[in-house]
């Protein structure tokens, strides 16, 4: 294994040196990085989520501005003030959330930025001519006129590409291009990418799917903790060796559980069906339960319905039909304020969105869901000493690095703000969980706690939902795991502990399906 | 950042923005100032200035400055209205909802006080607290309009409020000319308000008899502790300021929040109705106003500047009441138009509410603290 | 009952209505483009305040209209700049930036208007309706043709200047959103700034371009408020025209021609109030209409969009 970081003989189009990042809210994403690229090569940029990969690519398309550090580009050091900086030195960047507006067309977000014009105004033929032109050119298919918001993810991803190179890139930064495409659309990117390669084009890809990283790349750069761990030609590492650059150990979590136990139905999901505002069927025949003492997983490639699912059962969208009960009460379309009276519980997906309120402190966000308990108040007020007294008792529990419960949510690492959420959704004695992707992004330590706690619950008698695009974790956590494909449920396993990661594959990618028979077992009546 | 940091940055930026303001105000003065000559107009602005910082507390002499209690009064007095329009626009503006309402609810509140004050027989202070108690609560029923209005239709209450602000004068104004004016006086005025209705001054004393430092005065440092515990001790507080921080977080939360989102403008609109109820019993004998007070608009200053927190609210008040009776003071000492005070707040008000004001020295601060903690974390062996 | 009949028949009635409208159609028009961009101006009120007096002024000075006509369009555009500044760069509230402007245009410009006239004419003046006479004003025209069709002549025919130019200004901005690639870049830094940044479009000039382009048309709209619609400034007497322009933005879909409808139902609102008022209804029970009109068509237009969202979506693949 070696490191090829300093080789003074190549020639190098990219050189970022030294690289420091630390962010207005103190925290530092990037601690004296270097990366570089050789031209015509295709670089995987590695890591876990929030190990920096972002940033420092950001910093290389001028949307963040480094701290401290050098960016050599062509030989010459550059201030990468903006993005057009970066696109005129012919850098170009796919974003993970597509960098398009969804009302104008495909030709129009095409030449967004550099219009051309017949006297004052847009000339539309024109667009729409260089649009097919550059299509054709690198063989990336796209409808000039449709509307953005009409097309589908994978010519969206290819309007992203095309858009890099009309601009004259050279070098294309890709962030997760696959997260969110088929297996189909990913070798087809992959053909592509080959395609630009092999026309001199460097482009750096930035993944941790191991597979697709040792199919593709020439080199690749592991970032951990913000810092570089290394750069490494593909072919000399082994996906073992990666692995452990990237996390840091070698023992995978590995969470202890006995049997399940499960006794009566909490959860009952029933037929749900729902349709999205652009006629996409999200939900489709959807039904399910949860019981007392069990952890129920719902596997599956993001996009496949499971967002929309954890919406219905928390209203933040009503389905189209379907009866969602919680200890046979119905819980749809009924406020959040009575759901959790219910005894609900949700450690949502979006925790910054939903999860937390930044700028207030930590004792304010866990009290969030019970600031009108009996004994948290003393006729019309608070009654502080009760409440600092369960926060302090919540904070060491959940092991919150924290200066004090007055500390400011927002300024805590993403793993210590999970474990404020989580704090608080798993200590007001609820019936059922729902963890939704809970230890996305965050740390090791975290994780492992969170996971824990799950499992600790699970076996008092709680029944969880867990939702996770995490194979690892719900393969590992999950007593029993259905797998959604397409907005509905392809497979149901009564037992997780046989089961292999190519077989759920097949699954979660629609190769196979189990019989509707099979399915219906996960409906205990 | 640490705390002490913080607090250094907000005070730096305080007392900057306060120093901008003053400059603005200078040109200004300048400007207006009389004089044919460039060192005549300097020492006129020179004049004036000292009106204006020095004025609201002391008398400029021959020999010296001599301290005037009755300007003190005057100061004080002037914090009243503004103190509950500041409160509720605080309320409002902490459940982030931008209810405009507060200057046509001073008017409101005003009238609907001076109606109970003219019409009702009650025995004393019960009187008044009944008609500032009624003011105020007419004007959390008129905020009912914008914030269910915003609640259940998503009608942006800005809009809405600002509207009804004119509606509320008009008609006050119509019911004045039609109705209640007391036609044997010249102006429009209404019927004199019972004696058993004003609110007292203090102190039994000129001083403050004239400057109209009534008990008013006391109810409004009551209504900043109320309102202060109110936010900061009670649920339906927390609610509101956790709303204002992150509405779905406070939905996902189970937080009632549209009945949250309609108190806080009730309670909002409740206060400054009591506020134009003790300032029109406390100053006037009649009700004679034909145009918004622009309290409204001063209450807006004022939470900005106490950062939507009750607790610093007499604080914000004093200084707009201070800066109120210096630009009052240089009208009438040295010749410059009294609505220099319009400009200054709204300058101090620009300058505080923006948030990246300073934001390099605060960037720096918050570098200086990230480096210290890592260096802590890793032994000092960090070289960022 | 019959003489309001004849008097709302009346081509005078028709006449007025599309002279009230004009100046919140030009407010109106900012207060669209604004939006498209992303944000909004709440402002408007004030930035019309200061263009009006500072159009007033120039016009007496000047001895003509145009000059003050200049100086209103350039004072709105460099204080909606400057208002630009605060919300962009110092990441002031939008919102609470149009709160100080609009604290600014109440008695700030009272303050100007006395120092100015004390300098220059000797006296502080609380207004300049003094000092502007017809022949300052910015001149109504008489269009050929159609000033001789009996009824329609009256009209359409014998506008100001300026109100002919609010329903051009509907068909520019809208050829402007929609045509140009300025327009695309404002409607793309609006709906996705990512997306626009990411491509080199600099966001924060679109958002200046945008709020420029609302203080260029309360420039317009103040303007006509001191040189048209009266003669002269005086305090507060935009009176929430900016304002009700923001609502008329909202009812007219953020689209310029539903926001000229908007303009012309708040218009004939006004002017309604106004006959009222002549046929011995007292003005301040008319002068609340157009405001109470706002608040319901902002209800009308809540309810509808309601209505529309909760209709089932067409099952289609």
């Amino acid at each position: 294994m070696a490191d090829v970081q300093n080789n003074p003989d190549v020639e190098y189009v990219v050189q970022m040196k030294g690289i420091d990042k630390v962010y207005g809210n103190g925290v530092a994403a990037n601690k004296g990085v270097d990366f570089n690229l050789k031209k015509g090569e295709i670089h995987a940029l590695m890591g876990e989520n929030g190990a920096g990969k972002s940033t420092l690519m950001k910093m290389l398309f001028g949307l963040e501005q480094p701290t401290a550090g050098e960016i050599v580009v062509n030989g010459e050091t550059v201030q990468l003030t903006s993005p057009s900086v970066a696109i005129a030195k012919g850098i170009g960047m796919v974003h993970q959330h597509f960098m398009l507006v969804p009302s104008l067309s495909v030709a129009e977000n095409m030449v967004l930025g550099m219009v051309p014009k017949k006297g004052m105004f847009i000339d539309e033929t024109e667009a729409i001519r260089i649009t097919k032109e550059y299509a054709e050119k690198y063989n990336l298919h796209v409808e000039p006129t449709a509307r953005v918001a009409d097309i589908p993810v994978g010519m969206k991803q290819k309007v992203e590409i095309l858009k890099a190179l009309v601009r004259g890139a050279k070098i294309l930064i890709l962030d997760e291009p696959t997260a969110v495409l088929t297996s189909q659309e990913t070798e087809e990117l992959f053909h592509e990418l080959t395609n630009l390669k092999k026309q001199d084009y460097t482009i750096v890809f930035i993944s941790h799917k191991l597979n697709e990283i040792k199919e593709i790349t020439d080199r690749l750069t592991i970032m951990r903790n913000g810092r570089s761990m290394g750069v490494y030609n593909t072919a000399d590492v082994s996906k073992e060796e990666i692995s452990r650059l990237m996390v840091g150990r070698d023992v995978i979590l590995n969470v202890q559980k006995d049997k399940a136990q499960p006794t009566d139905t909490v959860l009952k999901v029933r037929d749900l069906e729902y349709v999205n505002e652009w006629n996409k069927k999200m939900l489709d025949h959807v039904s399910f339960d949860v019981r007392k003492g069990e952890i129920l997983g719902i596997a599956g490639v993001e996009g496949n319905g499971q967002k929309e699912l954890v919406d219905m059962l928390f209203n933040f969208n009503k389905p189209d039909a379907g009866t969602v009960t919680v200890n046979g009460e119905n819980i749809l379309g009924v406020s959040q304020q009575l759901i959790r009276e219910k005894g609900v519980s949700l450690v949502p997906e979006d925790r910054m969105l939903y999860g937390i309120a930044g700028k207030a402190s930590i004792e304010e966000n866990i009290l969030s869901d019970r600031s009108t308990k009996k004994e948290y108040n003393n006729g019309p007020f608070f009654n502080l000493n009760q409440i600092h007294e369960d926060t302090d008792r919540l904070i060491k529990d959940y092991t919150v690095l924290c200066k004090s419960r007055n500390q400011q949510v927002g300024m805590l690492s993403g793993g210590n703000i999970q474990k404020v959420v989580v704090a608080r959704e798993f200590s007001n004695n609820p019936v059922l969980i729902l963890a939704d992707q809970p230890t996305r992004g965050i740390d090791v330590g975290a994780t492992e706690f969170i996971r824990k706690k799950l499992v600790e619950l699970s076996r008092s008698g709680i029944a969880v939902l867990l939702v996770s695009a995490d194979l690892n974790e719900v393969m590992e956590l999950s007593d029993s795991l259905i797998v959604m494909h397409n907005g509905h449920i392809t497979a149901y396993f009564e037992d997780t502990s046989s089961l292999t990661d190519a077989e759920m594959g097949e699954y979660m990618l629609g190769l196979k399906e189990q019989t509707a028979e099979e399915i219906g077992r996960v409906c205990h009546d | 950042m640490t705390k002490k940091r913080e607090i250094t940055f907000s005070i730096v930026r305080g007392l900057l923005a306060i120093a901008i303001a003053l400059i603005v105000a200078t040109i200004l003065i300048f400007i207006s100032s009389d004089g044919a000559t460039f060192g005549e107009k300097i020492s006129a602005t020179g004049a004036a200035l000292k009106q204006f910082l020095i004025g609201p507390l002391f008398r400029i002499g021959k020999n010296g400055l001599q301290f005037e209690p009755k300007r003190l009064t005057d100061v004080l007095a002037g914090m009243i209205p503004i103190t509950f329009t500041g409160l509720g626009v605080c309320i409002m503006f902490s459940a982030n909802q931008f209810n405009l309402g507060v200057e046509g609810g001073i008017m409101l509140g005003a009238f609907v006080s001076a109606l109970a004050a003219i019409y009702m027989p009650l025995p004393t202070i019960l009187h008044a607290v009944v008609a500032v108690l009624l003011g105020g609560a007419a004007v959390g029923v008129m905020m009912l309009l914008p914030a269910l209005l915003k609640v259940k239709l998503g009608v942006s209450e800005m809009v809405c409020s600002l509207m009804l602000n004119y509606i509320v004068m008009y008609i006050i104004k119509y019911l004045m000319n039609t109705r209640l004016a007391d036609k044997s006086k010249g102006q429009i005025q209404s019927y004199p308000f019972k004696e058993t209705a004003l609110i007292a001054p203090i102190a039994d004393t000129t001083v403050f008899t004239s400057s109209k430092l009534t008990w008013g005065f006391v109810i409004a440092l009551l209504a900043v502790v109320s309102c202060g515990l109110f936010m900061y001790r009670t649920h339906w507080g927390y609610t509101i300021r956790m709303i204002g921080i992150n509405q779905d977080f406070s939905l996902y939360s189970g937080m009632k929040v549209g009945a949250v989102i309609v108190l806080a403008q009730v309670i909002g609109g409740f206060l400054s109705g009591m506020g134009g109820g003790i300032e029109m019993l406390g100053r006037y004998n009649t009700f004679s106003w034909s145009s918004l007070p622009g309290y409204g608009w001063t209450g807006m200053t004022v939470a900005i500047l106490a950062g939507n927190n009750p607790w610093f609210v007499p604080f914000a008040t004093f200084f707009i009441a201070y800066l109120n009776k210096g630009c009052d003071m240089m009208a009438t000492y040295a010749n410059v138009p009294a609505q220099l005070i319009d400009i200054v707040q709204a300058v101090v008000f620009l300058f505080f509410a923006a948030e990246q004001f300073l934001s390099k020295y605060r960037q720096s601060l918050v570098v200086k603290t990230a480096k210290e903690e890592l260096a802590a974390q890793e032994g000092g062996t960090a070289h960022v | 009952m019959s003489n309001l009949w004849s008097m709302l028949l009346s081509p005078e009635f028709f006449f007025s209505i599309f002279r009230i409208s004009a100046p919140i159609l030009f407010a109106t028009l900012g207060a669209i483009v604004v939006e498209k961009a992303g944000f909004a101006n709440i402002g408007l009120e004030g930035l019309m305040m200061f263009s009006a007096l500072s159009g007033s002024l120039v016009s007496y000075y000047a001895g003509h209209w145009f000059p003050g006509l200049c100086a209103a369009v350039v004072t709105g555009v460099v204080m909606s700049l400057v208002m630009g500044f605060f919300a962009f760069h110092l990441k002031t509230d939008i919102i609470l930036v149009g709160i100080a402007i609009n604290m600014m245009g109440s008695g700030g410009t009272l303050f100007l208007c006395k120092v100015i006239t004390d300098i220059t004419e000797g006296t502080a003046m609380a207004s300049t309706t003094g000092l502007i006479t017809r022949s300052l004003c910015i001149p109504n025209i008489k269009i050929p043709l159609i000033d001789s069709i009996p009824f329609i002549g009256r009209v359409l025919s014998g506008h100001s200047l300026l109100t002919y130019f609010a329903f051009v200004c509907v068909i520019l901005t809208s050829i402007m959103l929609y045509r140009t690639s300025l327009g695309l870049n404002i409607r793309a830094v609006g709906e996705n700034p990512d997306a626009a940044s990411s491509v080199g479009v600099s966001v924060i000039r679109i958002r200046y371009t945008a709020m420029a382009f609302s203080g260029l048309m309360s420039g317009f709209g103040g303007a006509f408020m001191s040189m048209s619609y009266a003669q002269g400034w005086s305090l507060d007497m935009v009176a929430g025209r900016g304002f009700i322009a923001l609502a008329a933005q909202a009812m007219g879909a953020g689209e310029c021609l539903g926001g000229m409808l908007a303009s012309l139902v708040f218009g004939f609102a006004q002017a309604l109030g106004i006959r009222f008022s002549a046929i011995g209804l007292d003005s301040n029970l008319a002068s609340p209409i157009p405001y109470a009109v706002t608040i319901i068509g902002l209800v009308i237009f809540a309810v509808s969009r309601k209505r529309k969202a909760a209709k089932p979506r067409v099952q289609a693949t």
